[in-house]
């Protein structure tokens, strides 16, 4: 099955046109309320338990024997 | 207040830029915090410019601080210098709008599809696609200031990337 994206991609642009052209006072306050949810989502995704970093930094091992030799 | 500032000579002159500016243009575009490039004042015999004179200003009719940033009716704003001559010419060629009785001054749409691609961040790129998919920027324009600027080739660059 294949799904044609065309009608979906020209509703979304249809859609920010219509947003693009309203009165500049109503987009700052759709600004406010897009800050609002941006930040209710950034407190939401830092409140879980704190993620393994990926790259970590350890002490190099003094028994560990050099790759460089004299 | 901003204005006020300026007429009380705290800055010579203002422009609102980054995605509050090209909400002016186009959808609104989120963001967190309001940039505001400014033309600073010089202390006489100094070639320092610093920011204090504004945070003053501001402290002192109420606007707290938060890190770098000074908050003006709940919205964090930075106020940057005109650091590049790019940002300096888009300041002197600003527009005034109109915000519900409010003047306002805006970076023009080519300066700040400029000013992003010169910045050249992924985000900056989207922005400037953004605009060009609007129909809202004269490309000639924006060519004419990139080639002053010396962008020709991060103007080249990005059209083999995103437009051919």
């Amino acid at each position: 099955m294949k799904l044609d994206l065309t009608p979906i991609l020209e509703s979304k642009r249809t859609f920010r046109r219509r947003a693009a052209a309203r009165p500049i006072a109503e987009k700052l306050r759709m600004l406010d309320a897009l800050r609002e949810r941006t930040l209710a989502i950034r407190r939401a995704s830092n409140s879980g338990p704190a993620k393994k970093p990926v790259v970590r930094e350890t002490r190099p091992d003094p028994n560990h024997e050099s790759l460089i030799t004299e | 207040m901003i204005n006020g500032m300026q007429a009380a000579g705290v800055i010579e002159r203002y422009a609102i830029g980054g995605a509050v500016a090209a909400t002016f243009y186009l959808e609104p575009v989120a963001t967190l915090d309001v940039d505001v490039f400014v033309e600073f004042h010089t202390e006489p015999g100094s070639q320092m410019i610093s920011p204090e004179p504004i945070f003053r200003y501001l402290r002192d009719r109420g606007c707290p601080m938060e890190g770098e940033h000074i908050v003006i009716a709940g919205w964090p704003i930075q106020f940057l210098p005109a650091g590049s001559a790019l940002v300096q010419e888009a300041l002197a060629k600003a527009v005034e709008k109109d915000v519900e009785g409010t003047s306002a001054r805006v970076f023009t749409a080519e300066d700040l599809a400029a000013i992003a691609l010169e910045t050249g961040r992924a985000k900056d790129k989207a922005r400037v696609l953004q605009f060009i998919e609007a129909d809202v920027i004269d490309l000639d324009r924006l060519q004419e200031i990139l080639t002053r600027h010396g962008l020709a080739g991060a103007w080249e660059q990005f059209e083999r990337q995103f437009l051919k």
